[in-house]
Parts: C-alpha cells; structure tokens; sequence
C-alpha cells in the first residue's frame, strides 16, 4: 500500500471520527507541552560554582535551586500521565463506526495487516498534528512569556532551550509512542469482512487489586528503612534506588487503584441489585455487574490524579508540622514557608491533572451512549421513558465513584505517610543568642548573649488534612458528576427514532 | 394448461396460421411444455367445431396449405370471460395463473388486465386468510396443518410472483406487444 | 367515537418523505396488517400511530383524543400502560434478564419489586418460555426473546399492540409460534394489533389488511398507479 493511500484511508470518517482526531491531537499538544517545558526546566544551566550554587537569573526559587529542578521537571512529566489517559479515551470514541470502517475495507481485499495499518495511521496522525501544534504554541509563549523584571530577572527558564535532539525526540516520539501503543492495543482485535471482534473479557474481575495496594505501600514504606540500613553501613544508596521505589510504587499503585474500581463496581452492582428500588437503579446494577470495567477504564485518569493530589496533602501536612516543630523548638526546616508555597505549586498541577481527567471522563461517557443508542432508542419506543433511562446512567456513575475516590484518597495519603515519618527534632542542647544579628554576629559581644538551652524530644505527628482530602473529593465527585450530566445532553439527540431504522 | 383459451388469446391480435400460432404459443410462454403440432390442430377443430374460430381464408405459397384462422364474436366473448374469471385458488393455482397473467397482459386491453389482476390477488390473500386461521385453529390435526400449509406456501409464491412481475411489466408490455 | 385513527398523516425523515398522507381507521378489537414493499413508510405509520414519532402534518386520534400533540412524557407513559410495542429486535435490555425485562413496565408504573416479578413470571409462563425467566436475552434463541419481548408488551394488558416485523428476524416455525400467541392472546382480551409486515403469509394472520406504498395507502395492493386507468407504471 503506497503511502499516500495509506493516509486517504487514515483520515477518512465522519464527524465523529473528525472529533477524535481532534481531541487525540489536543492531548498530544499537552503532553508535548507537558514534556517540552520538563526539558527546558532540565538544561537550565548551572552556574559554575559547587553543587549548591543557585542560578540567580530567576524568581522562582523551584528554578533556582538546583536540587529542586529535577524534581519539578518530574512533576511536569506527571502530568503526562492524565493527558495520555485523555489519549486513550480518544482512542475509543466513535469506536463501533471506525470498526465497521474497517471491516468494510476487509471486505474490500485488505489483508489484516494493512487494516491495523490503517487505524495506526489514523492515531499517528493525529498525534503528529497536536505534537506540532504544541511546539508551535511552546515557542510563541516563550516568546511571549519572556519577561525580565526591573532587575533583569525571569520568572520563567524562557531565555534556555532544549537540545534540538531532544526537542526532535519528543515531538517525532510521541506520535510513534502513540502509534506503537495502539497497534499494541489493536492486536487482540481481529478485524473480520463481518466486523471488528473483540476478544471477550471473563466475567469475574481481576482478584487481587488489593494485594498490589499493599505491595505499593510496602515499597513506599520500605524507602526509609533501607535508607537508614545504608547509612547504618556507611554506604551511599545507589542513585536509581529512591526513585525506583518510588515510580514502581506509584505505578503499582495506580494499577492497583484502577483495578480496584473493577471490582468496586462488580459488588456495588450487586448490592445495588439486592437493594435498590426502581427501575432506574435496576438498570444500573445490572449495567455495572455485566460491564465493571468501563468504570474502572473511565475514571483511571481521574483516580490517578486524586491519589497524587491525596499525597501532596499528605506532604503538606508533614510541611506544616515541620513548620510548627520549628516554632516551638527553634529548630528544624530552615524555611517552611518555601516548601509550602511549592506544595501550592504541586496543588495546582493536581487541579489541573483533573481537569484533563475530566476530560477523559466527558468522551468515555458520551461513547458509552452513542454505542448503546440503538437499545437505547428501543427502549425508549417501548415506553421507557428517557429520564429513567438518564437516572440510571447517574446511579451506574456514582454508585461505585464514590468508593473508587475514597480508595484512591486513601492510598495517596498512606503511601507518603509510610515514607515521611512524623517530623520530630530534640535531645540536644542548642545554643541561642538572644539580641540582634549585628551583636550576635560579632563574637566578642555574642558571648555575652548566648545561652544554652536543652531542646527537648519533640514529635509533632502532622494532622490528617481531612479539609484537603475533603475539597478533592468534592472536586472528584463533581466531575463525575458534571460529566455525566453534560453527556447526558446527548441522549436526547442519541435515542432518536432514525436509531430503529433497520435499513 | 388450458391450450384453447391460449390459442383464443393469441388469435386477438389478428388471424394466423396454425404453424406461426405454435411458434407464438412456444415463444411467449416458454414454461409451457411445446406444443405438438398436431396438437394444434386438433385444438382449432375443436374451436372451428364450436364455433369460437373460423377461417379466414387460404394461402398458397409453393408449400404445404396454410389456413388462416381468426376470431370470431363467438370467440372474442369466450376470451373475455375467460380472463375475466378469477382462478379459485382451491387448493392452489400453479400455470393457469401464469397462462392468465400472460394473456391478459397480452391481449387484454389495460383495463381489463387491471381489474383482473386486482381480483385475483384479493382472492389469494383471502385464501390465505383462511388457510391460517384453519392451521391456527386449537383444534386443528397435524395433516390438516401440513396441508394448509403446502397450500400457502404455493399461494405465497403465487402472490411474490404476481408482484414481481408487475415490477417487471414496463419491459414486459413492450416485448409482447411487439 | 373513533378508536384509533390517523388523519392526513405526513412525516418525512430531512428531505426523504416517507409519509405523504396517510388516513386511517382502525377498530376496537381488530387485527389489521400494513404491508407494502420496504422503504414505503409502514413503520413510520407505525411510529405515528403509537406516538413514538409526531407527524409533521396531519392528526392521530386515540378514542377521540389528539395525541400526536402530547407531550413526550405523556406519550411515554402511553406506550408503557395502554399501549404495547413489539419491535424486531433490540428491545430487551441486554443486561437484564427476562423476568426483569417483562417486569420493567411495572417499575415504571411504581409497582413493587415482588408482585412486578410475579406477574412477569405468569406471563412467560403463558407464552411457554418460563424455562428462561432467569436467563440473559443473549443467553436465548431468537424465538424465546421474541416470547419474552411479547410478554413485556402483554404484561401491562393494553388496549392496542403494535408490532414492526415481529417475525422479521425469525425462522417459518419460530415466527409462527410467535404470531399464533399474539393473535390468540389479543383475540381472548379484544386486545387491537397493528401488525406491520411485507410478508403475505404473515399479513394473513390479520383480519384486514392495508396496503402503502410510497408513504400512501395503495387501494390495488399491487402496486398499480391509481390515477392512470393504465395500471401499468
């Protein structure tokens, strides 16, 4: 198949193909984003001097140290992580028309390979446009972002720019990426002349979400003890060690998470089924037990970004503790305050990461209506009205949403927990010098100052922040819930009597 | 297969000889089993006997005699009722309904083949009607059923035939008038 | 007072006109067929008739009401309490099983739990199919979930029944057992039905039939242009 056909064919379709191209591209633009700025955050030069030297030309002190770079460049890469689950979701949208799409061109002579082919094209593609359109908005906004204060000073890394090997390695490898991924998720699909069959999942949901919870927290856990055993040792822990743990542990996590919401949606079907009253909530029982994991596909993103969020106001709470064991002792973190403002930082990268999810969440539920329209349509004919069939799609969403969010809060919350003990300092004497800095800085007139006082054994355990984890899971629930609604709007227009038309 | 009321209709376009009549009969309904020359003659004494044919003179072209043979009022009258009787589709219909159809779409003028066509579809499905009732009766016995059903099925194919060829007939009118 | 009638009815689908004017009575208790070739607006007819679809011109009376002027709630709760509909498939919840798709009806209508599942299971067993109360409709043959669908239609014991190519789906037997329940049951309670076919076998279950084509009502059957004394098109 010569190249240009393969595009003709890639890019044929209807609007609502036309609407995941989009929506494929507008995610690859903001993981392009996502990576392109991570990379500018990591060549930011260092200043020679020693390894604590800080890089004066900016405001921001998460630019200026150069131990917190690589961390915020990490942050950044996080927030790749939502938006290719947005990918994803795209991915599926308008799924059953592109199927039969395929399985026409089948018929038609391709062979399966050249089908597969096809499909990849098409995420290729659109990968390809939204990379490019965002490394066009990534070098329009440093231009424009490239503000000098008075004293010469820039509030973002906008005066350094990648390597073009790299910039090149993200903006060609995230369409290849994503390209790969999908002829990886195509490959149990057999594109038949009849239509696309996809191999059917077991019933019964993975069993074992749980054990993976407790090995990611056991990982988390395990940092701190193999730190002290190789201080204990007088060895330096290798480099890859920490952050091993801790990406392992987080993946492992959010699998287990997701996984978890499977089976969460499993049971409450049949507690619902036992339970509830109405057609409605029938509906939905028997809706979730036949199909658990579209739940667990849908709120992946969203269940990903509230177990960083749970722990970054787990870390918060250890900030402030830190913050008040220094009030009361005199000694501990140097500056609280710094740490807390990077931890708003960290919040709105959080909030963000949500909003994407909520993204992800809008597409996976209009999909879910328009491949079900027809039964739809026929119930409607036969007299089920449409707000029964609205109520139980409501009930389908929330029903096991709102134990996935718990779950997922408290994982993120446990998971920093085990790692950062409770913040404590003392048993040491400390000598303190009570008058101003220009007498305790000269030592012939500091003497006459100073006293030595006895720090006692203080551990101050940082609270549980239940207003932080309340606020995300308010905000979880209302983007289930304004989700659902705002697919809802579609239902009209999806259960349309030219639905039953056979021909 | 009635062959007399064939002959009468293809004799309404005008006189023929026995010879160009079988070639006729043969051409235009090619289901029908050929008839045997013999055959036709015999078939158009029988006819000249009663009265529904005469002939119309003789030719002589270095062969064989050829008798022309037309319609008479007699004849014309026959043909009508003819094809103006329903087939009673009792206890099912098979070529006469095809040599009616043929005819009527042949000779008769529009009219007629019209309200002839009307009629009998509505004595089929009214048949049919009443054969279901009789195979959904509680009482009915399993020959009875089989029965009725033998029946429909032919009556069934009978009506999709009758509806496709209609379909068909702008074609069809054109070719046999010819 | 009329029972059921469609006045005028005209409705096309964008710019395909399917309906061109449609008029047409039926009576208490009869069963009448509409049959025509595809595409000649008997299941738009169909629609109209039940209130699933409004006319664009014209009115449907049910016994001497307008209901093609209804509300979409009002005409909803029509077709679950008087109104039955059977279609040719897709009409049972795929997630729910049998017993729970006879029974969806009388939820809607607020009746509990138990006595929705009691009179479901009654239903099935009247129509023979109460080995699979429990099952899936993916779980049965084509013959059993048009029983079923049948039962969901019966259940509320309406006045009409309107069925789209019932047997559509369906093999010579299965089709027949479903079309013999239908006639029988309707017959015992003066139940009307408006069958909608393109099958002559299947419009000879029905009292009368009507013909359409091209979205009117064709008085030769056949087809045959009514203005022309032709009759040949």
């Amino acid at each position: 198949m010569r190249p240009a056909t393969l595009l003709r064919l890639a890019v044929a379709g209807t609007r609502t193909d036309v609407a995941r191209v989009l929506l494929t591209a507008l995610s690859a633009a903001l993981a392009t984003l996502a990576g392109l700025a991570a990379l500018t955050v990591l060549s930011v030069v260092k200043p020679p001097g020693d390894a604590w030297t800080q890089s004066e030309q900016y405001t921001n002190a998460l630019l200026r140290e150069p131990g917190l770079r690589p961390g915020v460049a990490f942050a950044l890469l996080l927030l790749c992580v939502p938006v290719l689950g947005l990918a994803g979701q795209c991915a599926r949208l308008g799924a059953p028309g592109r199927d039969r799409r395929l399985a026409a061109l089948r018929l038609a002579g391709a062979t399966p390979g050249q089908v597969t082919r096809v499909a990849v094209a098409e995420t290729g593609v659109a990968s390809l446009l939204g990379t490019l359109a965002g490394l066009a908005v990534f070098l329009a906004g440093r231009r424009l972002l490239h503000r000098p204060d008075a004293a010469g000073r820039l509030p973002l890394p906008t005066d350094v720019h990648p390597a073009p090997v790299a910039v090149a390695a993200v903006v060609l490898g995230l369409p290849l990426a994503a390209a790969l991924i999908s002829a990886l998720l195509l490959r149990p699909v057999a594109t038949t002349p009849f239509g696309v069959v996809r191999k059917v999942r077991t019933q019964a949901p993975w069993p074992w979400p749980g054990a993976l919870i407790l090995a990611a927290l056991a990982m988390f856990a395990a940092i701190r003890p193999l730190l002290l055993w190789y201080e204990r040792r007088g060895a330096v822990d290798p480099d890859w060690l920490v952050p091993t743990l801790l990406v392992l542990g987080g993946l492992t996590a959010m699998i287990g998470v997701v996984s978890g919401t499977g089976w969460i949606s499993y049971h409450t079907g049949r507690l619902l089924h036992r339970h509830g009253r109405g057609p409605a909530a029938l509906l939905a029982a028997r809706r979730l037990a036949a199909d658990p994991w579209a739940g667990s596909r849908t709120f992946a993103a969203l269940l990903a970004a509230l177990i960083f969020g749970a722990g970054a106001a787990g870390m918060r709470a250890d900030f402030q503790a830190q913050a008040e064991l220094t009030r009361r002792t005199g000694s501990g973190l140097a500056d609280p305050d710094f740490f807390l403002g990077a931890m708003d930082l960290v919040d709105l990268a959080v909030v963000v990461a949500m909003a994407i999810a909520g993204g992800g969440l809008l597409v996976a539920v209009v999909e879910g209506i328009t491949s079900r329209r027809r039964a739809y349509a026929a119930q409607v004919a036969t007299g089920v009205p449409r707000a029964t069939i609205a109520r139980s799609l409501l009930w389908a969403a929330l029903a096991p949403a709102v134990p996935a969010i718990g779950l997922a809060l408290t994982v993120g919350y446990l998971l920093v927990r085990g790692v950062m003990p409770a913040p404590s300092t003392g048993g040491f004497a400390q000598t303190i010098c009570d008058a101003g800095t220009e007498l305790c800085g000269d030592p012939a007139t500091a003497a006459r100052y100073t006293r030595t006082e006895w720090v006692p054994e203080t551990t101050i355990p940082p609270d549980v922040p239940w207003d932080q984890l309340a606020w995300l899971a308010a905000g979880g629930l209302a983007a289930v819930l304004g989700t659902v609604v705002a697919g809802l709007l579609f239902l009209r227009a999806a259960t349309s009597v030219e639905e039953l038309r056979s021909t | 297969m009635s062959t007399s009321h064939v002959l009468l209709g293809l004799l309404a376009a005008g006189p023929r000889h026995g010879y160009e009549l079988k070639r006729a009969h043969d051409e235009r309904l090619p289901c029908a089993r050929p008839l045997a020359f013999g055959q036709v003659y015999a078939t158009l004494a029988r006819l000249c006997r009663d009265g529904l044919v005469a002939t119309a003179g003789q030719t002589r072209e270095g062969g064989p005699d050829r008798t022309s043979y037309a319609l008479t009022d007699d004849g014309r009258a026959t043909l009508d009722h003819w094809l103006g009787t329903v087939e009673p589709p009792m206890p099912y219909v098979a070529s006469t309904l095809f040599a009616k159809v043929a005819v009527a779409l042949l000779v008769a003028d529009v009219n007629q083949a019209r309200a002839y066509l009307i009629a009998q579809r509505r004595a089929h499905t009214q048949r049919l009607r009443e054969l279901t009732a009789l195979k959904t009766a509680p009482a009915a016995r399993i020959d009875e059923v089989v029965a009725a059903d033998f029946a429909i099925a032919h009556l069934d194919a009978d009506l999709r035939w009758l509806h496709t060829t209609l379909d068909r007939v702008t074609d069809w009118h054109r070719e046999v008038r010819s | 007072m009329t029972f059921l009638q469609a006045r005028g009815v005209v409705r096309a689908y964008g710019h395909t006109p399917a309906l061109r004017g449609v008029t047409l009575d039926v009576s208490e208790g009869e069963i009448v067929a509409v049959t025509g070739p595809s595409g000649c607006g008997k299941s738009t007819l169909l629609h109209c008739l039940a209130g699933i679809l409004r006319p664009d011109a014209g009115q449907v009376t049910w016994r001497g009401e307008r209901i093609d002027t209804w509300s979409e709630a009002a005409r909803s709760r029509l077709r679950r309490t008087e109104f039955g509909v059977l279609l040719q498939f897709g009409q049972l919840v795929a997630e729910l099983t049998a017993a729970e798709n006879v029974a969806l009806p009388l939820l809607l209508a607020g009746t509990g739990r138990r006595a929705a599942r009691t009179a479901a299971l009654a239903w099935l067993d009247r129509l023979g199919v109460a080995d699979v109360a429990d099952a899936r409709p993916g779980e049965m043959s084509g013959g059993q979930q048009q029983r079923c669908a049948l039962s969901r239609a019966l259940v509320t014991e309406p006045r009409v029944i309107f069925a789209d190519e019932p047997t559509g789906a369906l093999d010579t037997l299965a089709g027949e057992q479903v079309l013999t329940q239908l006639v029988r049951l309707a017959r015992e309670q003066n139940t009307t039905v408006v069958l909608v076919t393109h099958e002559p076998r299947i419009a000879a279950y029905a009292d009368r039939e009507v013909s359409l084509r091209d979205g009117m009502i064709d008085h030769t059957g056949l087809g045959l242009d009514p203005a022309l004394p032709g009759g040949s098109r």
